[in-house]
């Protein structure tokens, strides 16, 4: 840290400073920055063209551009600078520490040592800054071309035309730039390359075989463009609601397109050998079955126990194909790129989300800094959301006005015994829900066991099951709702939270105690074919709760706006519940995932249930609902609803599938796996059979010695345990440098603060001598930095100067700022560099006191 | 180059809809016409945004400063609202969309202007002077780092780097 602060600090060649002329000639070499990011030299083009002219600089001015886009703030406002410092009043001298500990963020972002691995990517982004044509004084354009404009467009080329191809396109594209521009870049840096490979022909050809692939590539891209069924749908969607609504629908796309795969994954690994081999269905059909799952559907592949155990082969002595290890593996590996694919997307939207939110976020200013949903594009509903923000910075100002409140011991009391009793109640009712569901079922399988007279009695009672469990699953979540007005919370974000967390108990208990139902007592019933019976009920579950989905839309939005629009008016319209249909999508498709192995064409059913729920909720919402009052934080509803699908959902039909693989015996009669001790014995046979032959010894040695053996999972999970170990230290390593640069960062405001104080008292000085001595000093003063003259005669104008180019430098590399306050000195001073450095030298001392008495701790 | 084009991915339905804005006998040349800017604000994506005429303006290389654009302004500013733009890229243009002045920092001025956007211009719908200023203020006491009673761009980006709900919603889908 003291290195680079020093090294900085001597370095006065950071700045335009006409002061350090001499300086800087001497010690420009040494400037490690001016070397990393050679050609960001002379990124503030107006500067430079402006004095660098006048002064005939014969060293260009480096500048580390490492802050994010620092050219804006020093490109623009010197385009316009009477028209920008007329509106800029601050910089008086404040009380300490007005630098924010949330400020340094943006350093977390491009910590410097970025800019030097990486630099050169980064900066000329930033640095190449389309200006608006109209500004005024682009009437100076011509004067674009001299040496710093074209000494940076080479250094750009250059760096560019030392790129690997597909980077150059990327930098290329990451420039806020006019295609023009970037075409003119692109040729420049195309003709650069082929005059310094003019000799090496094959990079030529195999750039052009590069170029004919991405083209292919865009081709295709632009065909399955135009395929894509959802686009329409989703944007009017997004239009209308904005994208909090647009989310859930994501989401559901998303669980679509998962079950079209698992689907096709199992059609064709599963049901079409199976197809091959079939016999033939003599079961009656009525219709009804479809409703129930059971009767004529036994006898197919929709579920477990109609797959053979057979090796079909259709050719003698041809290839054949063992049905026991074709399910087994699907669905093992099935389930594994879940896993990833789940993983993956969840620590994405972990990192994207949770660590960057890391400090507690203020919800004014990025409320209206980045609020706007550019995605809508209805009348009314812009209308609307303007309203809805109006009433929310209303509400939020009167809620910053407010005092805190602060609650008496007995009314706190009173809420914490509040929050108890619901607590108790909700989990009360989730565990009577789960005991009915419990009883019923039992009562259910003797009376199936013992068989019904009359058919249509016999489907009925199969039906009176997954009607009571969806019916639980529907009106307990409105139960919780009210419960939680009754609690009145202190915040809506709290409200909502809880609120799911008491619907995913209830859901999840609901799920955990048919599994138990399944795995325990159907499993060792006496049943011809427990797996079909489960598979069944899995059925029908589904499909009932598809169907208290469909009503769900019919009653809670269709006639909650009849009634609404109609009967009390005070109710208006219905708002989407994002929170309900989510936890409904993800009930669903925990049903499917656990379904799979019992009835492996279940994802298909899913697939049509959802692609059906899709469409109503999309009339339904068009119809019957208006946009959410409440601004949802989108991402992290994402982030949540993802995390709760792997978390309880996934997990636990993990383990679902594992007790039903590794410890359940399948039937005798029935399914690819009947006769042996467990579904999983059919791996170990297979091995066995493989053991004979030489030619497959490696897949043997493998599965002893890595997938069956403990201790290559021990060193799997220590080596894990490990890295995992290391990371944390990590994280804290870098939890510690944070708040070393916050720090830094508040010093170097100290010390600008100190500088510009004495420096204010340095001109009222010079300024009340000067104006005794009449106006000759002033002219010599200003022939010799002919380019300041305005910050004399406009007095006040020479502050705002330093102010903003201390701003730029600040942002541009934080430890540059001593530098610039210390170079940026009086034009019309007598202080010489020395004493400017003696003074800036004088506060970062003090500074540096200051920290290592506030912070010593962190001190290396 | 493509670099817009694979951007938005869509670089025949961008020019689709383009030429539809032009004039019928101007669409055979229209990647070299200009669409005025009363044209381009009847797009529907458009149409009802408070800030369609910033982003006319931003996206405009038009020399005579009327606004208009050109196929590849209209490309430039389809891949910036892409999906595929970078954050800071995203970020940057918003800075420039917002900055009302086009002075390169968002002062008071810009922050009240873009207030008025987002709450619509409605009689009923102002917010006092009080209730401005004191916003004013608490937006500035939070994203103004250096203190110098306006908002650059690195800071805005440092606000937006803050808000993952951004990317999503700077986006116009054609």
């Amino acid at each position: 840290m003291s290195y680079h602060y020093n090294e900085t600090f001597e370095n006065p060649d950071y700045h335009f400073s006409e002061t350090l002329e001499i300086d800087r000639r001497g010690s420009s070499q040494r400037n490690p920055f001016s070397y990393q990011t050679p050609h960001d030299s002379s990124q503030s083009d107006y500067y430079g063209e402006r004095r660098g002219r006048e002064q005939n600089y014969p060293v260009a001015i480096p500048m580390a551009s490492l802050g994010p886009g620092s050219d804006c703030s020093q490109d623009l406002p010197s385009t316009s600078p009477y028209g920008n410092f007329t509106g800029n009043l601050s910089f008086e001298p404040e009380p300490e520490l007005t630098y924010t500990p949330h400020s340094t963020s943006h350093m977390l972002d491009y910590p410097y040592t970025h800019g030097i691995s990486s630099g050169s990517e980064d900066s000329f982004i930033r640095r190449r800054n389309r200006r608006p044509p109209d500004d005024i004084f682009m009437t100076s354009s011509s004067m674009l071309e001299t040496d710093p404009m074209c000494r940076e467009e080479e250094d750009l080329i250059g760096s560019l035309a030392s790129m690997s191809t597909n980077e150059r396109i990327k930098a290329i594209q990451k420039m806020p730039e006019t295609m023009r521009k970037k075409r003119e870049i692109r040729n420049k840096v195309l003709k650069e390359i082929t005059k310094k490979s003019r000799h090496r022909g094959a990079q030529c050809t195999q750039g052009t075989w590069g170029v004919s692939f991405g083209r292919f590539g865009n081709t295709l891209s632009e065909y399955f463009h135009q395929l894509r069924p959802w686009h329409k749908t989703l944007k009017i969607i997004g239009a209308e609601f904005g994208t909090s609504v647009l989310s859930y629908f994501v989401f559901l796309k998303w669980l679509l397109n998962l079950n079209i795969f698992s689907f096709l994954i199992n059609f064709g690994f599963i049901t079409i050998p199976q197809f091959l081999a079939a016999e033939p269905n003599n079961l009656s059909f009525t219709g009804l079955e479809l409703l129930t799952g059971a009767g004529y559907f036994q006898q197919t592949v929709l579920y477990y126990g109609f797959y053979t155990n057979a090796t079909i082969s259709k050719v003698e002595n041809g290839p054949s194909y063992n049905m026991q290890l074709a399910y087994i593996f699907t669905v093992g590996i099935y389930f594994v790129i879940c896993f990833l694919i789940l993983l993956f997307s969840m620590a994405r939207f972990f990192s994207r989300n949770f660590v960057k939110l890391t400090k507690a976020f203020s919800v004014n200013a990025s409320k209206l800094l980045c609020t706007w949903d550019f995605n809508i594009t209805n009348e009314k509903a812009v209308k609307l959301q303007q309203k809805n923000l109006l009433t929310q910075i209303k509400e939020g100002l009167t809620e910053v006005n407010k005092e805190v409140l602060n609650f008496s011991v007995k009314e706190r009391v009173g809420r914490i015994a509040t929050h108890l009793l619901a607590w108790v109640v909700s989990l009360a009712t989730a565990v009577a829900s789960c005991a009915g569901v419990y009883f019923l079922s039992i009562n259910n399988l003797e009376l199936f066991m013992k068989g019904y007279s009359n058919d249509l009695q016999r489907q009925t009672a199969m039906l009176v099951l997954p009607v009571i469990v969806s019916l639980l699953n529907t009106l307990i979540p409105f139960f919780f709702s009210w419960l939680g007005y009754l609690e009145k919370f202190q915040t809506p974000g709290q409200h909502i939270y809880v609120t799911i967390i008491r619907n995913i108990i209830l859901k999840i208990s609901i799920v955990g105690i048919l599994c138990y139902y399944w795995l325990n007592i159907v499993a060792t019933s006496e049943s011809q074919c427990w797996e079909t019976l489960v598979g069944q009920d899995i059925y029908r579950l589904a499909l009932v709760d598809f169907i208290f989905c469909l009503l769900g839309s019919f009653f809670g939005e269709f006639l909650r706006r009849i009634i609404g629009t109609t009967v009390c008016m005070n109710l208006g319209l219905p708002e989407f519940d994002i929170g309900r249909n989510v936890l409904d999508l993800i009930y669903a498709q925990t049903l499917t995932w656990i379904g799979i192995l019992f009835s492996p064409l279940l994802p298909g059913i899913q697939m049509i249930a959802f692609l059906i729920v899709l469409f109503v909720k999309k009339v339904s919402l068009m119809r019957n609902c208006q946009p959410p009052r409440k601004v949802w934080r989108t991402a992290q509803m994402t982030t949540s609803f993802i995390f709760l699908l792997f978390c309880p959902s996934f997990l636990g039909v993990l383990s679902v599938i594992g007790v039903t693989v590794w410890r359940l015996k399948p039937s005798e009669e029935c399914g690819p796996f009947r006769g042996l001790p467990s579904m999983y014995a059919a791996v170990d046979q297979w091995i066995q059979i493989l053991e004979s032959y030489t030619v497959s010894k490696w897949v043997v040695w493998i599965y002893h010695n890595l997938i069956s053996s403990e201790l290559f999972f021990f060193i799997i999970s220590t080596v894990v345990l490990i890295v995992t170990y290391l990371y944390l230290e990590i994280i804290q390593a870098r939890k510690t440098m944070t708040k070393l640069l916050q720090n830094q960062i508040i010093n170097a405001g100290k010390d600008k603060k100190f500088l510009l104080q004495k420096l204010r008292r340095e001109q009222r000085a010079k300024r009340s001598s000067s104006a005794l001595g009449g106006r000759g000093q002033q002219r010599s003063s200003s022939s010799y930095h002919p380019s300041m003259q305005p910050a004399q005669e406009v007095p006040g104008y020479s502050e705002r100067a330093f102010d903003r180019s201390q701003n730029t430098s600040y942002h541009e590399h934080p430890f540059s700022v001593e530098i610039s306050s210390s170079s940026d000195f009086p034009p019309g001073g007598e202080p010489s560099p020395s004493r400017a450095v003696a003074l800036a030298l004088r506060a970062r001392a003090a500074a540096l006191g200051e920290d290592s008495d506030g912070s010593g701790g962190f001190q290396p | 180059m493509t670099a817009a084009q694979r951007g938005t991915g869509q670089g025949t339905d961008a020019y689709k809809r383009f030429s539809e804005l032009l004039p019928k006998e101007e669409r055979e040349n229209a990647c070299s016409a200009r669409v005025p800017k009363s044209q381009i604000l009847t797009l529907p994506e458009l149409r009802a945004n408070p800030f369609q005429q910033r982003i006319c303006h931003v996206f405009s290389t038009s020399e005579t400063e009327d606004d208009s654009m050109s196929f590849e302004d209209f490309l430039d500013m389809l891949s910036v609202f892409s999906d595929s733009a970078t954050s800071d890229i995203k970020s940057y243009y918003a800075f420039r969309i917002f900055d009302f002045d086009n002075d390169g920092i968002l002062d008071r001025k810009d922050l009240e202007q873009l207030v008025n956007c987002l709450t619509g211009q409605g009689e009923g719908s102002r917010l006092s002077s009080t209730e401005m200023d004191q916003l004013i203020q608490n937006i500035l006491e939070e994203s103004d780092i250096d203190k110098d009673g306006s908002i650059n761009l690195a800071e805005f980006q440092h606000v937006v780097s803050r808000s993952p709900d951004f990317a999503s919603s700077f986006k116009i889908v054609l």
